[in-house]
């Protein structure tokens, strides 16, 4: 294998990470992961060996998110949308998860998806916010208002998801 | 060094990494003179942190076989089917449409959550009334098994079995038929040597959505719960917690395959 491509390979555990936080279901996830690899390849001659391949990979995986919401927005949600929402709101079979992750993925797909991608790029997979303005190719204002709006609604949710008596989710 | 004034934009900074290594000082002592906007931080630290811990089992994950092979040059074939993602990013569009609701109480986490707290809500009372009972705690007992199975079937609408569960150390005392809104429900009641009792409560839903196992405590009773396919289940008693788990997974299997047999 040739250094470009151990280099991508090398991204892979951080870009399902990313992926699984950003859909929630570890087979959409990987999928994703996967459709981003393909791409990747087939512009394999256009990266240069000196570029940080993990921004790249970021980046590209964004705009594959991106493409995919704003195409499924424009079909149509309602019709396509009480069946897939049992999928994303399924839990995955056997997926080791404490009550306080589940309750914060659930969160997190709750937020908008700017919000979500935003947050996650910064707090988990620690990129600067002049990195993550970069991949998610918007101002660094924009995403930190992003950041900021996506923490507050997520703190809203987590809260009043405490309130609600002992309701908790766990593994199936 | 003039402190300057800091706002709630610098508690996401001071997180993130992104606040000046020279300000940091002042910074905490704004804090200190700040309790609100200190609570506020340490709430989004809290949260902060349960969400890295949440994926980062993920960055141990070995490496799917398929990436692999993608990457040393194998061409890995796709099925035709729509990738999963694309869906799953639909229904994201979809729960963040609903999120202003959701804001505002107006709804919960969705009608899926709705219906099924309201499945264990109904469990949850349906035991508490009948487990206490000692003459009366079935309507059909044990020994007519097949008329008790046959009969809630028909009422309930769902193709229904009594789950064995002697493996768990409970046996069948019978069951009976409850209101449940406006459809009907199946209560199956067991217990075990030492009187302790476990129910089984079953619905029909004809909305085909599937939830995993959930728990529902209420004053001590505990209500394992789930959505599946045209019905919906609760099991329900004051074992701990891992017991009832044993006892859901034995039932769940039990009734999908007595569904499809």
């Amino acid at each position: 294998m040739d250094q470009r491509r151990a280099a991508i390979l090398a991204e892979i555990p951080r870009l399902r990470r990313y992926a699984r936080a950003l859909l929630r279901n570890r087979d959409s996830a990987d999928d994703l992961v996967q459709d981003c690899l393909e791409r990747a390849l087939g512009k394999l001659e256009g990266w240069r060996t000196g570029d940080n391949p993990r921004r790249w990979l970021f980046t590209i995986m964004h705009h594959l998110f991106v493409d995919q919401m704003r195409r499924e927005k424009r079909r149509g949600e309602t019709a396509m949308l009480p069946i897939e929402t049992s999928e994303a709101m399924a839990v995955p079979a056997y997926q080791a998860e404490s009550v306080a992750s589940h309750e914060i993925l659930d969160a997190l797909q709750a937020i908008s998806p700017d919000r979500r991608a935003a947050l996650l790029m910064v707090a988990v997979e620690g990129f600067s916010y002049a990195e993550a303005a970069n991949v998610l190719g918007v101002p660094a204002g924009t995403l930190m208002s992003r950041i900021a709006r996506g923490r507050e609604e997520l703190r809203t949710i987590l809260e009043d998801g405490s309130r609600r008596r002992a309701i908790r989710v766990i593994e199936k | 060094m003039t402190a300057r004034d800091f706002t709630e934009r610098d508690i996401h900074m001071a997180l993130d990494g992104e606040l000046p290594a020279e300000e940091r000082a002042a910074y905490e002592l704004w804090l200190e003179a700040n309790p609100d906007m200190k609570a506020r931080s340490q709430r989004f630290a809290t949260d902060l942190a349960a969400l890295q811990n949440s994926v980062a089992g993920v960055l141990t994950e070995p490496v799917p076989e398929r990436f692999e092979r993608l990457l040393s040059g194998e061409k890995q074939p796709r099925s035709d089917a729509p990738p999963r993602w694309r869906m799953a990013a639909a229904a994201a569009i979809f729960v963040a449409g609903g999120l202003g609701g959701y804001l505002l109480g107006i709804s919960g986490w969705g009608s899926i959550d709705a219906a099924a707290s309201q499945l264990a809500e109904g469990a949850i009372a349906a035991h508490t009334l009948y487990a206490a009972e000692k003459l009366h705690v079935v309507e059909v007992g044990a020994d007519q098994k097949d008329h008790l199975v046959g009969w809630l079937s028909k009422r309930v609408g769902v193709k229904l079995v009594a789950p064995d569960l002697t493996a768990q150390g409970f046996e069948l005392v019978g069951g009976r038929l409850l209101p449940a809104e406006s459809k009907a429900a199946a209560q199956f009641m067991y217990q075990d040597h030492t009187g302790n009792r476990v129910s089984l409560y079953i619905i029909s839903d004809a909305t085909t959505k599937e939830t995993g196992f959930r728990l529902l405590e209420e004053g001590g009773t505990r209500s394992l719960y789930w959505l599946d396919d045209g019905y919906g289940c609760a099991v329900t008693g004051t074992l701990p917690q891992e017991a009832l788990m044993t006892i859901a997974n034995s039932a769940y299997r039990q009734l999908l395959d007595g569904m499809k047999g």
